[in-house]
């Protein structure tokens, strides 16, 4: 019994230009995650929906109005990056991280009406290194923030827990919810020794009255599957169990892949689908809330199959191949 | 890399008259360790303590009259009792390193800072080290990476890897050779702390200029997750 799933995108996502060049976070990320949905053994039980537009005063929720401005200036003046070279932007990009966004909110209002019982939503630029006035590491919206802050005041669905297993901690997301109790932060990320943005030390569990309600679990390099699977199941888990969540986002990024050269772990694509497994098990305990929202991966074909791995396993479609 | 930009100024000193029990509140008031005693220009004449003065009073642990009058008499008693007064001290033009060689072979946690006539015009802890080499090699700041690379047994592996880095447009903030265990050059492995999150960038150049990434992975951990 497979359960029909919504996939979010956006043509806009083709348009952010992150330069040419070596830039990993290029649109055929996302144009290559779509190509091989509709060709495989998802195709028929998928629907494509696009975001709504977006509201500022979601984005004011986790940004300053005055960076909100500075980015906006920055696209359409021209510049070719903000705050970091890492971080290109084209006359575009402004907008298309307002869609990428909404994104979010849009699987949250889907979700939350009935429309769908599992929504992925494919965008790009990612989020989850954008902090309240800085964009980093590729990022400029905190679009997983965005839509934990939306959930709780469009739908009063307080208690949130966002998980990221992205190969690079989300230091926007711990940022923005560190001293929040209601929002749970838990991140699996190679070591921050090693590793961008140098955040996400086991040692950070949240700040005062938000204290517990992070947790950090840095891999060495090289780490693999097993490694992951047991910081799932050992350290994960009772957390969420613990903290028992109205809703889950998920900060799904894929740049763990043993083929991608962003990261030093080396997860394989077969570990996307247990992922996807655990997160749909997880989402049964919260009524199915779970949204997933793209973050990472740069090795295009490594991502595209590790997508579709995890949606295998998200929407419960398991004779999908592996 | 002079410590005159990462000490703490002006010092707090005391006058070698000052009694112990001045000290010893003063010391507790700001979260101190060492205080620098000084003449009446200013001038060092030694260091005292937190440690000098927890041993020179009795035990807390002791009581009765015998106890408390030995007490009373310690509160009372000036400073220059118990500090040291052949203390090695730095300039103000002394490098982080040099105050990290002394500091390491004094075996103490602070040096005072003192101008030609031995004026004390700072202080600086190994706290202030931390802080300035964690701060001089981009550490806890968001945004940056370690990369390794391995010696190619080529000549000038250092001068090429920063003109590849600068060529690139590759921020970075610490460049260390580490030696392999055998002599031979190329067990030497060349860290690197990156300012970017581009690191297919990073290892393509790099790769262009000869050199091999080195994954890093540690050789033999165990399969757990470390604990906080």
């Amino acid at each position: 019994m497979f359960r029909p799933f919504v996939f979010i995108e956006h043509p806009s996502f083709l348009e952010h230009d992150t330069g040419g060049g070596l830039h990993p976070e290029v649109p055929a990320r996302v144009a290559l995650i779509r190509q091989r949905l509709e060709h495989g053994s998802l195709a028929s039980s998928m629907t494509v929906r696009l975001p709504k537009e977006s509201v500022r005063a979601d984005l004011l929720a986790i940004h300053d109005e005055s960076y909100l401005f500075r980015l906006e200036e920055a696209c359409l003046a021209g510049q070719t990056s903000i705050d970091h070279p890492d971080n290109q932007i084209s006359y575009e990009s402004f907008d298309v991280a307002q869609v990428a966004a909404a994104s979010g909110m849009t699987a949250i209002d889907l979700l939350e009406t009935g429309q769908a019982s599992s929504v992925f939503c494919s965008v790009r630029p990612p989020g989850h290194h954008a902090e309240r006035s800085r964009a980093l590491g590729f990022c400029f919206l905190n679009n997983v923030a965005i839509a934990a802050r939306y959930w709780q005041k469009a739908y009063q669905r307080q208690k949130i827990f966002i998980i990221d297993w992205d190969a690079h901690h989300g230091n926007g997301i711990q940022s923005a919810f560190e001293r929040d109790k209601e929002v749970f932060y838990a991140s699996i990320h190679e070591h921050p020794t090693f590793s961008f943005p140098g955040t996400g030390y086991a040692e950070d569990r949240g700040e005062e009255t938000g204290r517990g309600a992070t947790l950090n679990v840095p891999l060495p390099p090289g780490a693999g599957d097993e490694m992951l699977l047991e910081a799932i199941r050992t350290k994960i888990a009772p957390a969420i169990e613990a903290f028992q969540p109205e809703a889950l986002i998920v900060a799904a990024g894929f740049d763990g892949h043993r083929d991608d050269d962003m990261s030093g772990l080396m997860y394989s694509t077969a570990v996307y689908q247990e992922l996807g497994r655990i997160m749909r098990h997880w989402g049964e305990c919260c009524q199915g809330r779970v949204v997933s929202i793209l973050e990472g991966g740069y090795h295009l074909e490594a991502l595209a199959a590790s997508v579709e791995a995890y949606l295998v396993g998200l929407v419960g479609f398991e004779t999908g191949e592996k | 890399m002079y410590i005159a930009a990462y000490m703490k100024k002006p010092a707090l000193t005391v006058r070698p008259e000052t009694t112990i029990a001045e000290v010893k509140s003063l010391l507790a008031s700001k979260h101190f360790r060492h205080l620098p005693v000084v003449d009446e220009n200013g001038r060092l004449l030694g260091m005292v303590t937190d440690r000098d003065v927890r041993s020179a009073y009795p035990s807390s642990v002791a009581t009765g009259k015998q106890n408390k009058d030995e007490m009373l008499k310690v509160s009372q008693s000036p400073v220059c009792e118990i500090m040291s007064w052949d203390v090695v001290f730095l300039s103000p033009y002394a490098t982080l390193d040099d105050a990290l060689i002394l500091l390491d072979r004094q075996k103490v946690g602070a040096l005072p800072v003192v101008d030609a006539d031995r004026t004390v015009i700072g202080i600086f802890s190994i706290r202030d080290l931390i802080r300035a080499y964690t701060s001089l090699f981009g550490l806890g700041e968001r945004g940056s990476a370690l990369v390794a690379v391995k010696a190619d047994g080529k000549p000038r592996p250092l001068t090429r890897i920063v003109h590849v880095l600068e060529e690139h447009d590759i921020h970075f903030s610490r460049v260390i050779r580490t030696r392999g265990d055998s002599a031979a050059v190329q067990n030497d492995t060349i860290t690197i702390r990156v300012n970017t999150m581009n690191l297919r960038a990073v290892h393509q150049a790099l790769e262009e200029a000869g050199f091999t990434i080195d994954a890093m992975r540690p050789e033999s951990f165990k399969n757990t997750i470390p604990h906080a």
